[in-house]
């Protein structure tokens, strides 16, 4: 065999070999670290945990509490969230051809997408915490609707640049108005898409530890009070695993295998929905 | 299958009963031909009916696609190219093929042709200088680009790109090259061209082209195959087929009557 | 509305006998036209807010941070010192660890997600990649706090007992590198933190790369092999030239992830003001200040400063993001010429 080829064929088949290490490699560690959540996390989850508030330590407890919390805040920053995205999003699909509008939202758009979500805590706590002089569930809720937007804006860009022309066109030659056409001809088109595009906002923020850190802050009680310090599963469970105390680390755990559940049921859910419903595919 | 005379050179490819499956879809019923060497061997029918799926087993790219694969023989000079052992890099080197649209490396000029070279000589600066001016002129192409050899291959016009990747292919000097409807991005002027190179390289290479435009196939081959859903109809000298064709189906299809 | 509607739309027949013995309404267009004029206001209002909001960030970081950025001037980006009680703040320390981790988090990183990314898009049997690349993302999605936590229970013990002891034997006493590799092995500091975030960034940025790997046209490809090239060299000298500015857009996403992570690295970075070369000594990143300091922090000078430090890693990766942006761009650009 020519000897050149030899050789070629000996760093193909060491290349290849060193990928597959690298798979090995990268899926070690990420299997590693979903068995120790799931080996530590499963002996803290019972009922125990949905049915009762955070404890002090040395006592037990569940995290009811956070758990409300984190579900009421999530579903405020979705609310307040997906409308202000869908709409900017589909000015940036349906009506920024023009101007410099519409391409400086969208690069703006895909910085904030990727901008570190502890800024955002900053920036709420600047305009909001320090002028109502209080951590609260509010302060929270608007520091979540932050990160929802810019993913909810470009998965409904996305989505509605799919939407065939031709759909449109259709619709204008009815003599239906502008507004008509993109609320009830493209956003319905599009609506799988867009729908999977808040489901992924969702998961995004039902992790997010570092916006709420200086704007919900904590709360050790139950409590509905937007306008107060509010729990939330991440920061509790951030102090309960940075604490010395077991039950407040086995909760820890425990709240961690909900959280990463809770993501990965709902990414699978949009992924889901995305194939079986999306006509547009 | 009919042939009236059989091809008095010497075969290039000997297929005997080549069939072809996507997963379980057979996409090629048993197939035998004899492509000649040193001629140009065209392959037409309607989309679809295998032309470039036969053309893809004669340097077996297909098996880069899990859930293709061929059944048969093809004799490539009396050796079975379908054997599992062939090594295929190898094979590929002896096939140069070229595609529906230009795909010039990311790369300078240069460097597009001199790749192919590198990939089993070893020539020193000079020899490899040479042998990318001789490529660039077989191909027709040397006296555009003589001045730019290092500026990316990707600037130059769709004719010239197709070129380019005509001088890539012969090159590492195959024996064979495949052509897969090598002009149906391109415009007249660039298409005559080729098919002027087309008519030139026959002298050296045995060429199988896929073309789906019957007066290209009528222009530039000496023997013509016709399939028809995976089924050869007809194989015979071009002039053959498409003066006095044996079969009704291929003088509907000639003819335009088709379908 | 609704009555009007109907003739728009041709649904009700009566109403369009109606519409055809009088084609023009000239009140309901009129108010046709209002209604798209409002629409197209909000949403371009919308849009117009998006773009407030970043300067709305800029500003309120500046304007809060404000009385450090009076008090040190431009020294607060060279001192070293952290010091509430004296109220002398500097940013060296933070934006070193953040500098470094990230660092390290991309040199183990880029090699392992590049090597899944190949596997992904050239190797892996057909039936593997889906669910394989599936898990991938999914894996990119799990929250960050948990990469944390597993790193502080599991991986720091284990790490300080069989891995440090190890490398201070084998490399403390280089010339030169050697200071990287000093002191005790305590488990957590900056390399934990490094290793901890690369772990976290590989399904991020292999995610991206397969993405980008797939953009190159299958055509192109099977030129080379039909050149007789490897899969190697087909991946070496023309997948990877082709997608070159994707790929590199794809680990600066990573590194704009990697430098503002909070949680991942607050647990493991060991939170101490000092600057010390080793990579096992614990140090600080500005998003780990900022988690544990910020809400404790006395004085309106340490807020500040924390703020401060905030404009900072904004601004790093504010310039991250928009060149990674604008090299994604250029691939897709060269994508919709090629195609």
């Amino acid at each position: 065999m020519n000897p050149l080829y030899r050789r070629r064929r000996i760093v193909n088949a060491f290349n290849l070999g060193v990928s597959m290490l690298a798979v090995a490699f990268g899926l070690f560690w990420l299997a590693w670290l979903l068995w120790t959540l799931v080996d530590r996390g499963l002996g803290a989850v019972s009922l125990h945990m949905f049915t009762h508030t955070t404890p002090p330590p040395g006592s037990a407890g569940g995290l009811l509490n956070a758990i409300f919390g984190s579900f009421l805040m999530s579903a405020l920053a979705t609310l307040i969230g997906t409308p202000v995205g869908v709409l900017a999003g589909t000015y940036l699909a349906e009506f920024g051809s023009r101007g410099w509008l519409a391409p400086a939202t969208r690069f703006i758009n895909d910085i904030l997408l990727s901008a570190p979500s502890i800024i955002i805590g900053l920036f709420i706590y600047a305009v909001y915490v320090t002028q109502t002089r209080h951590f609260s569930g509010w302060a929270g809720a608007f520091a979540l609707s932050l990160i929802v937007i810019p993913v909810v804006l470009k998965t409904t860009e996305n989505m509605l640049r799919l939407v065939p022309n031709s759909l449109r066109e259709a619709a204008a030659a009815l003599g239906a108005p502008q507004w008509k056409i993109v609320t009830m001809v493209t956003w319905r088109a599009a609506r799988a898409g867009i729908v999977t595009g808040v489901l992924l906002a969702v998961a995004r923020i039902s992790g997010e530890t570092a916006p709420l850190l200086f704007t919900a802050l904590n709360n050790q009680f139950w409590s509905a009070n937007m306008n107060a310090p509010m729990a939330n599963l991440p920061v509790v469970i951030f102090q309960f695993a940075m604490s010395p105390y077991q039950d407040w680390q086995r909760l820890a755990w425990g709240g961690a295998l909900l959280i990463t559940l809770a993501v990965l049921a709902l990414n699978i859910l949009a992924r889901v929905l995305f194939r079986e419903k999306n006509p547009l595919r | 299958m009919e042939t009236t005379e059989r091809p008095p050179i010497r075969p290039k490819f000997s297929i005997h009963n080549l069939a072809f499956f996507y997963g379980s879809f057979q996409a090629l019923k048993p197939i035998s031909l004899e492509i000649p060497e040193k001629k140009v061997t065209a392959i037409i029918g309607p989309s679809g009916c295998g032309k470039s799926t036969l053309l893809r087993t004669l340097n077996r790219m297909y098996e880069l696609y899990p859930g293709q694969r061929a059944a048969g023989e093809i004799l490539m000079d009396g050796e079975n190219i379908l054997d599992p052992g062939q090594d295929l890099n190898l094979l590929r080197a002896r096939i140069g093929m070229l595609f529906q649209k230009p795909t010039p490396f990311p790369m300078s000029i240069f460097d597009n042709i001199a790749f192919g070279i590198k990939l089993y000589e070893k020539p020193s600066r000079g020899v490899l200088a040479d042998r990318v001016e001789w490529a660039l002129r077989k191909a027709a192409l040397w006296n555009e680009v003589k001045d730019k050899l290092q500026q990316s291959g990707t600037g130059l016009s769709g004719g010239q790109q197709q070129r380019l990747c005509i001088a890539r292919a012969i090159a590492v000097r195959p024996q064979v090259v495949l052509l897969d409807e090598p002009c149906s991005a391109l415009d007249p002027i660039s298409t005559a061209r080729i098919e002027e190179l087309i008519a030139e390289l026959k002298q050296d290479y045995t060429i199988v082209m896929v073309t789906h435009n019957m007066q290209q196939a009528a222009r530039v081959s000496d023997y013509t195959a016709y399939l028809y859903l995976g089924e050869l109809i007809e194989f015979d000298v071009t002039d053959t087929i498409f003066l006095k064709p044996r079969h009704r189906q291929t003088e509907d299809y000639i003819t335009g009557r088709f379908g | 509305m609704s009555s009007v509607s109907g003739t728009i739309c041709g649904v009700d027949t009566a109403a369009e006998s109606r519409t055809a013995s009088r084609p023009f309404l000239p009140g309901h267009h009129k108010r046709q036209s209002l209604y798209d004029l409002l629409f197209r206001g909000a949403t371009r209002a919308f849009a117009s807010l998006v773009l407030a909001l970043l300067l709305g960030i800029l500003l309120s970081l500046v304007w809060g941070g404000w009385p450090a950025i009076r008090a040190f001037g431009w020294g607060f980006l060279a001192s070293a010192e952290w010091n509430p009680v004296t109220e002398r703040f500097g940013a060296v320390v933070p934006v070193y660890g953040t500098l470094v981790t990230s660092f390290i988090a991309l040199l183990i990183g880029i090699p392992v997600s590049f090597g899944i990314a190949l596997f992904l898009t050239e190797l892996a049997p057909v039936w593997m990649r889906r669910p394989l690349g599936t898990a991938v993302e999914l894996l990119a999605g799990i929250p960050s706090i948990i990469y944390g936590m597993w790193g502080l229970f599991v991986f720091a013990p284990i790490f300080a007992e069989r891995v440090q002891p190890w490398l201070i034997e084998h490399f403390g006493s280089l010339p030169f590198a050697g200071v990287l590799f000093g002191g005790a092995p305590q488990g957590i500091g900056v390399l934990t933190a490094g290793i901890i975030l690369a772990i976290m960034v590989i399904p991020f940025i292999a995610s991206v790369m397969r993405d980008v790997f797939e953009l190159v046209p299958p055509m192109l490809k099977e030129s080379a092999y039909a050149l007789g090239a490897t899969t190697w060299e087909v991946m070496w000298h023309v997948v990877l030239p082709y997608t070159r500015i994707g790929a590199v857009g794809g680990i600066l996403l990573g590194l704009g992830r990697a430098l503002g992570e909070t949680m991942a690295v607050t647990f493991v970075i060991g939170n101490a003001h000092r600057l010390n070369f080793s990579l096992f000594a614990p140090g600080n990143s500005i998003a780990s200040a900022l988690a544990n300091e910020f809400t404790e922090a006395v004085g309106e000078l340490h807020s500040a400063a924390l703020i401060e430090l905030g404009l900072i890693l904004f601004f790093i990766t504010y310039c991250v993001l928009a060149l990674s942006k604008l090299l994604l761009s250029r691939l897709a650009r060269m994508e919709g010429q090629q195609s």
